[in-house]
């Protein structure tokens, strides 16, 4: 097995973790952990693909999803300390409404 | 030497990733996350993509990661022990979709990857270069000009986003 094979194999694995993660969790700040380990194990297919085709144009898409995942935590978080202050406690079963 | 490396590496990153998922304390699944974000810039490293393995380091270990600490550590949510809790079905149904996608994305790259041997960089002479901050600045600043453009954008739309959602009212 290749390098790049394994380390597909890897990121596989870590995506199919997080998706269960967000399913499984009700806290949404490990939710959100969750998303960040899929977003991560895509990160690592592109790299593996952008070592197996010599070039580096998959780095440049890694930087995007970089971006875009620090826009999305702070967002993100920004939402669940909106939620915590309104009703003092953090559950995703809890919101029902996207009232502010 | 390389193989064993990138062998342990590899578990660590499936273990620190299933730690996430199973610590009951918020602040142990980010110290978790933190184990996860750095074996996979190790794995960067390994496959010569100098450039990410810094970007990694300090775009997520740096400031992603202590955001979220921040935040854990403010609202200090309650431990969440998924395995005693009575939500059976919510339980079976998210593992079993997780191995339900693990098998299809392994055996989906198993039939794609596994014959075939990439043209990796080991072999050729301008090995490791493509990952170098050299190729990466010449890629980003001509032919992803306007994207790399646009995440200024992207940024400032989180900028004003954060500062609404975070005005008191």
């Amino acid at each position: 097995m290749s390098q790049i094979t394994f380390t597909l194999l890897i990121s596989a694995v870590i995506f199919s973790v997080g998706a269960a993660g967000v399913l499984l969790r009700r806290n949404p700040l490990v939710q959100f952990m969750s998303i960040e380990l899929m977003l991560n194990a895509v990160n690592l297919a592109l790299i593996s693909f952008a070592g197996s085709m010599g070039t580096a144009e998959g780095q440049i898409f890694v930087l995007m999803v970089l971006t875009v995942a620090a826009a999305e935590a702070v967002v993100g978080l920004g939402i669940i300390v909106g939620m915590f202050r309104k009703r003092n406690r953090i559950d995703v079963d809890d919101i029902r409404s996207m009232d502010g | 030497m390389e193989q064993a490396v990138l062998l342990i590496i590899g578990v660590l990153a499936v273990a620190s990733a299933l730690g996430v998922v199973l610590m009951p304390n918020a602040v142990y699944s980010a110290m978790m996350l933190l184990l996860n974000l750095l074996s996979l810039a190790i794995l960067f490293l390994l496959l010569h993509s100098q450039f990410m393995f810094a970007a990694q380091l300090i775009i997520y270990a740096g400031a992603i990661l202590v955001l979220f600490l921040f935040v854990v550590t403010l609202l200090n949510p309650e431990g969440e022990f998924i395995f005693r809790d009575k939500k059976r079905l919510q339980r079976a149904g998210a593992i079993s979709f997780g191995l339900f996608l693990a098998a299809l994305l392994i055996g989906a790259f198993i039939a794609a990857f596994g014959k075939v041997q990439p043209t990796f960089a080991d072999s050729s002479g301008a090995a490791g270069s493509y990952g170098s901050v050299e190729a990466f600045g010449i890629a980003l600043f001509t032919q992803f000009l306007l994207p790399f453009e646009l995440t200024s954008l992207v940024l400032l739309v989180a900028l004003i986003g954060a500062v609404v959602l975070g005005k008191r009212k």
